[in-house]
């Protein structure tokens, strides 16, 4: 079926920042330096701006489309080839080389999510990346990039086969090791963009080899007409396609930074904040979760039953990673680095749900599949919004303790600090009252992070687990899981409090801190927006995204008016007495118990009366009395050896890197060895060997028309020799 | 039946070319337009004569005759395309009496729009190059030259264009002949058009001799050919084609004649020395358009002549023979071109090569067991399709490349690699316009030099797979095989001295004297961006032209 309208544009979605890639860095090239392109252009980004907002209105208007007819498909031809396949029943057959787009509501939803985010971020980025001295004059770079990696995501998106999505997701894969190791002079950032390429290349290895399996299942087809038409998943033996999809999968869990390929995700920090928020909300992380729930027709097509084991399999990754990414977030100290674990933490929640989701589908629980799949999906978005306005958050605190440090150690040359570290929780608290617009993005992103009831990821974390604890009631295994991502819901709800606490409230604990104050352009746009979008998340969940989003082809929204009421009923007054009480348990953790500890630890009311705005003034209020009559006392906890472990991460870096020293490393000096003796040694071989055939065979053009007309009549010779063989 | 040659019918399908003809004509007289006048003998009265004279001031302008011949055929080629492109193009034979002269067909006419195209682009370019200097006061030796031989010029290119039109209309070898001695003759003057040069007037001068001795090969071939049927008339030929002795030399004699004009080892030693000693321009035309020329002799004697029928069996007496001069042509001129650092004799071996591709297509069409195969003649039209189609979109980028060469000709020689060395930085818009040419040549996609190695190569591959079914062996595959393997690994070879164009272009500092920006050139750098983007539009969509090529290589009566 194709479909008109906007849907013929669509390929532009992907297409104009792509294009925009060279353009930037070519502009880049030539006006590094001049005023116009400093103050006009911002260095390229009102140039990445542009396409990223052209991308946003056509993403925009396809899903206004796309609300009336569900399910469209568009190809846009490259060419086609008409005589490849001669060995077939026709003699001259059609080849289509092109691209095609393959939209349902999990396209749609990821599009809106990959194309507001990057959206907002480049926003985001016009106002952090340009005044940063450290970024003179190699800005072009870093929006070339960014644009190419919008590109990678968009594109993936919209892809309808598993090669095209394979080819942007390897676009991707690239654009991140370009824009983590993006302070290249900085040896940890190069080593954090080797780490993040290499981790992720390992899922990589495992999902070509999946789609090869596909691919010789599905007789030499990666479209989803194809492969997703039941009858053809019937026609394929399901334990080869769960070997398959399972390779598939871990590939999504490298991409995903789940454990155990998670150890990149950290260390991605070490890339610009905007890249930091592009990674982690908007684009890269997402693609291992779109790419899992892609395999959900596989689950309900398949017999009954069959796939189960991997739809467990993702849900215990995702539960193990939730409980263990959510204890390193414990004791960090670095603002990003406790995002970046909570960042793993959700996304091992949403891995559960989409488990869950995949397990029904297996089993014939249609509609219980399609509202856990619109659970995770809607937690996919939750999350993006919120971690998104998190980073950029962040990024905006960080980048006020740069300004403020160089301020401090401007005035007064004995502070002069080189190891000053911007951003170490340790160095800031009481910045409530002084950066209210990012305070207030913070208080909301974390609320939704924690699953506040109303706000943004409430409606869908509730969904999730109370479909893995419905799956555990049919399938014990699934307890596992399920048990964890509770347990993780109220360890979320210490981690994200204790990192608001820490930096916002109670008093300054540096100098810098006291001179804070949000003064940088374009930052606080995309903060507003992302808090509001949020909170507007309630909006989406009185539609009934959770049903809605779940039936990729054929799901419908509701009215807000009417389905409100019944979402309300649906998540507190559950007739399902189990249902409900699991509800109230997960909120008492997340709302009660996590929180409470965290004020406990870390609370305080803000220095020298100095007040936040309203809705945050009373948290900080509550934390100063909590903190006041408590006397817990956590120092057993913080000198104990697991304290200890979770600062080494859980040693699995360091086992990493041992195995990594000893096997990848020997291994790569073998290649390289390989690479220098026996490859180059042959092309240079070759080179050689050319160029001295070239000077010979040149030599006999000797620029006499005599030596000319004398081979000419040799040539003459040799023609009538070969054409008397044949006759 | 066929219109009789001056019948009015004639003159309607022949417009184009007799529009060549009149702006051919108008550019010799419009300049000599004067005040002259003419006395009756005896007598004292004075008729006004307007030849000669005192020029006219208007008329006499030096910049006329290049108006004259870009508006002359950017009409021609604008009738042939509105002509041909709804795909509804009539056949039209020109008969004189019994023979068949001339046909105007779909073939005819795309390869019309080639020449046509690729000479207005030159025009285009020339009027920049070799511009007319108008405006009064001191003018150099050079400017002087240069005003006195515009219309020369213009003229040159312009019968080359009638030449290469007959060749493309004619349905007898001996008009074929006639058409492609006219075209040759104008390019070899074009060729040493820069007398003072002395590099421009020897290449010329050896083009002219060895051209000379290849045409008067391949006319003693025609001759035996003559001998043999009694007739040169493509129709005849095909229908009593027999194979026999006499035949066969002809044949073979023929084949020299036009692998000179395609640049055919070891036929083109003479086609580096011109391109390098000739304007950038004119060495354009002689890559793409003569090329093309060539190319339409090889089709009417090789295709349409010499293939055995349908319905026999057996492959074409040339098959051995095409092959290996394929296969040599392409590895000699990515060879030569590899160690080659005058950027002119690189393209110029570069356009050997291409000519060594294009015969290995030719040749998939003679490899068929004609009588064996379910659907020879789509077969074979789809790889004739293949070969029009690379022929055009040489227009856009080999021309193109000379083109910037032409550019940096103005402002000095362009004769060494180091002429290009950082032209990315000193105009960043024709260094990657450039570049983009050099990727196309390479093959690159999405580029159109991509689309046309794909489907030659597709055309050989399924050639040699021919209607072989369930898995096939390599022993099955025809041996034709093997020339979309050189033709691969050659394109592998070729890779190497493309790119060390834009290494050249991106990396390097600009030479002493050519730090300052280019010279500016209005039409020639109109000229570059047509051909940029028509490689950058064919090679992301060219389900048009690919179309067209279909229906021009269905309009050829192949076997």
């Amino acid at each position: 079926m194709s479909e008109t309208g906007i849907i013929d544009y669509a390929v532009l979605i992907p297409l104009l920042p792509m294009l925009a890639f060279p353009v930037i860095l070519f502009l880049g090239k030539i006006f590094n330096g001049t005023p116009g392109w400093v103050k006009n252009a911002k260095e390229g980004g009102i140039i990445a701006l542009t396409v990223m907002g052209a991308s946003l209105v056509l993403t925009l208007l396809l899903i206004k489309e796309h609300l009336h007819h569900i399910g469209s498909t568009n190809v846009f031809t490259w060419f086609e080839s008409s005589w490849w396949n001669p060995g077939a029943d026709v003699a001259i057959t059609t080849k289509v080389f092109g691209f095609g787009i393959h939209i349902d509501h999990l396209t749609v939803m990821l599009l809106f999510v990959a194309a507001f985010l990057c959206f907002l971020i480049n926003v985001f980025s016009i106002g952090y990346m340009n005044t940063d001295p450290i970024n003179d004059n190699r800005n072009h770079r870093f929006y070339a990039e960014f644009v190419l990696f919008c590109s990678g995501m968009l594109g993936m998106v919209l892809a309808d086969s598993f090669l095209w999505l394979f080819i942007f997701w390897e676009l991707m894969g690239l654009c991140s090791y370009l824009l983590i190791g993006f302070y290249w002079e900085r040896p940890s950032a190069s080593y954090a963009a080797k780490k993040a390429f290499l981790t992720t290349r390992v899922g990589d290895v495992f999902l070509i080899i999946g789609l090869v399996m596909l691919w010789n299942l599905f007789d030499g087809h990666l479209d989803y007409a194809y492969v997703f038409d039941p009858v053809n998943i019937a026609a394929v033996n399901s334990g080869d396609l769960q070997i398959a999809l399972g390779m598939m999968f871990i590939g999504a869990v490298g991409k995903s930074a789940q454990f155990p390929l998670h150890v990149w995700l950290p260390d991605a920090m070490e890339g610009p904040t905007p890249v930091s928020a592009l990674i982690h909300a908007a684009t890269m992380v997402n693609a291992g979760l779109y790419l899992v729930a892609r395999m959900f027709p596989f689950f309900s097509g398949a017999e009954l039953g069959a796939l189960s084991t991997l739809a467990i399999i993702i849900a215990c990754i995702g539960g193990i990673t939730a409980v263990m990414a959510a204890l390193i977030a414990f004791v960090q100290m670095d603002l990003k680095k406790v995002l970046a674990y909570s960042t793993m933490s959700q996304l091992a929640y949403i891995f559960t749900g989409l488990g869950s989701a995949l397990w029904f589908a297996n089993n014939g629980h249609d509609d219980l599949a399609a509202f856990a799949m619109g659970a995770s999906l809607f937690h996919l978005f939750n999350h993006a919004m919120a971690k998104g306005m998190l980073f950029m958050a962040s990024g905006s605190v960080i980048h006020e303790m740069h300004h403020a440090h160089h301020e401090v150690a401007h005035h007064d040359d004995d502070h002069h600090d080189d190891h000053f570290d911007a951003q170490s929780m340790e160095n800031m608290g009481g910045l409530a009252s002084r950066m209210p617009i990012t305070a207030t993005a913070m208080f909301v992103g974390s609320m939704s992070i924690i699953g506040i009831p109303f706000i943004g990821g409430f409606w869908s974390k509730e969904g999730i687990i109370s479909s893995a604890w419905q799956v555990a009631l049919k399938e014990p295994i699934f307890l596992l899981p399920a048990l964890l991502i509770l347990i993780g819901a109220g360890m979320t709800g210490f981690y994200m409090s204790r990192m608001w606490f820490m930096t916002f409230a109670g008093k300054p604990k540096t100098e810098v801190a006291e001179k804070v104050h949000e003064q940088t352009a374009w930052i606080p746009i995309p903060l507003v927006t992302l808090t509001v979008m949020t909170l507007g998340a309630v909006v989406l969940a009185g539609m009934h995204a959770g049903n809605w989003l779940g039936n990729f082809e054929t799901g419908h929204y509701s009215n807000f008016f009417d389905g409100f009421g019944t979402e309300i009923e649906h998540v507190f007054l559950n007739h399902d007495p189990f249902l409900m009480i699991l509800t109230y348990v997960a909120i008492g953790l997340s709302l009660v118990l996590g929180p409470s500890f965290a004020m406990a630890l870390y609370g305080g009311s803000l220095d020298g009366g100095k007040k936040a705005k309203p809705w945050m003034q009373w948290a900080i209020n509550l934390s100063a009395k909590v903190n006041k009559n408590s006397n817990f006392d956590n120092s057993k906890w913080a000198n104990s050896s697991l304290s200890d472990s979770l600062h080494k991460r859980l040693h699995f870096d360091a086992i990493y890197d041992a195995a990594v020293m000893k096997i990848v490393v020997g291994f790569a000096n073998l290649s390289a060895m390989f690479d220098s003796k026996v490859i180059d040694g042959a092309i240079k071989t070759i080179e050689s060997t050319s160029q001295n055939a070239s000077r010979k065979i040149r030599s006999l053009t000797t620029g006499s028309a005599r030596d000319y007309i004398m081979m000419a009549a040799l040539g003459t010779l040799a023609i009538f020799i070969l054409l008397w063989g044949v006759a | 039946m066929g219109t009789e040659v001056f019948s009015t019918e004639f003159w309607k399908a022949v417009a184009p070319e007799a529009i060549l003809v009149i702006g051919l004509v108008l550019i010799f007289v419009v300049p000599n337009l004067g005040n002259s006048k003419f006395r009756i003998p005896l007598t004292k009265v004075q008729i006004p004569w307007f030849l000669g004279g005192r020029r006219f001031k208007f008329t006499g302008s030096p910049a006329i005759p290049g108006m004259l011949a870009a508006a002359t055929l950017f009409t021609a080629l604008g009738m042939m395309v509105i002509e041909t492109i709804d795909g509804k193009m009539d056949t039209t034979t020109v008969t004189s009496g019994e023979t068949v002269l001339l046909q105007i067909d779909a073939f005819s006419r795309f390869f019309e729009i080639i020449f046509l195209a690729a000479i207005l682009l030159a025009v285009m370019a020339s009027l920049d190059r070799i511009p007319a200097n108008t405006f009064e006061g001191k003018k150099t030796l050079d400017e002087l030259y240069d005003n006195r031989r515009q219309a020369d010029l213009y003229i040159l290119m312009l019968t080359t264009a009638v030449g290469m039109c007959m060749v493309a209309l004619a349905q007898d070898l001996f008009v074929l002949f006639v058409g492609l001695e006219l075209a040759s003759l104008a390019t070899y003057v074009l060729v040493a058009f820069h007398k003072e040069s002395k590099a421009g007037a020897e290449a010329g001068v050896k083009y002219f001799i060895v051209g000379s001795v290849a045409s008067g090969i391949g006319l003693y071939g025609l001759s035996l050919l003559y001998l043999e049927y009694g007739s040169l008339q493509l129709d005849v030929l095909a229908s009593d084609w027999d194979g026999s002795i006499l035949a066969t030399i002809g044949l073979g004699l023929v084949l020299v004649g036009f692998g000179f004009k395609v640049s055919a080892a070891p036929f083109h030693f003479a086609a580096p020395d011109a391109y390098a000693g000739a304007n950038s321009p004119v060495a354009g035309i002689l890559a793409t358009a003569s090329k093309a020329m060539g190319m339409i002799g090889l089709v009417r004697v090789l295709l349409v002549v010499a293939l055995p029928d349908v319905d026999s069996d057996g492959s074409a007496i040339w098959l051995y023979t095409l092959a290996t001069l394929s296969v040599v042509t392409m590895t000699w001129g990515n060879l030569a071109a590899l160690g080659s650092t005058n950027p002119k004799r690189m393209l110029a071996y570069s356009s050997v090569a291409h000519a060594g591709y294009m015969m290995a297509a030719l040749t998939a069409v003679g490899a068929w067991k004609w009588g064996e195969i379910e659907a020879p003649v789509e077969y074979a039209h789809a790889i004739v399709a293949a070969v029009l189609f690379h022929l055009f979109v040489l227009v856009a980028f080999k021309l193109g490349a000379f083109l910037v060469l032409g550019l940096l000709e103005m402002e000095g020689g362009a004769s060494r690699l180091s002429a290009l060395s950082g032209l990315a930085r000193r105009d960043p818009l024709i260094g990657t316009a450039m570049f983009v040419f050099m990727l196309s040549l390479a093959g690159v996609p999405p580029l159109a030099g991509f689309m046309s190695k794909f489907l030659v190569v597709s055309g050989i591959v399924s050639a040699s797979i021919g209607d072989l079914s369930g898995s096939v062996s390599f022993s099955d595959l025809h041996w034709i095989w093997w020339l979309a393997l050189a033709m691969f690994i050659n394109s592998a070879i070729s890779v190497f001295y493309y790119l060390r164009i834009g290494v050249v272009m991106f990396l390097d500092v600009p030479e002493e004297g050519r730090r300052k920006p280019l010279p500016y050139g209005a039409s020639i750098r109109m000229a570059i961006w047509i051909c940029l983007v028509a490689t950058i539009i064919i090679g992301l969509s060219g389900d048009t032209l690919i179309d067209m090529c279909y229906r021009a290589a269905e309009s050829l009566n192949l076997g």
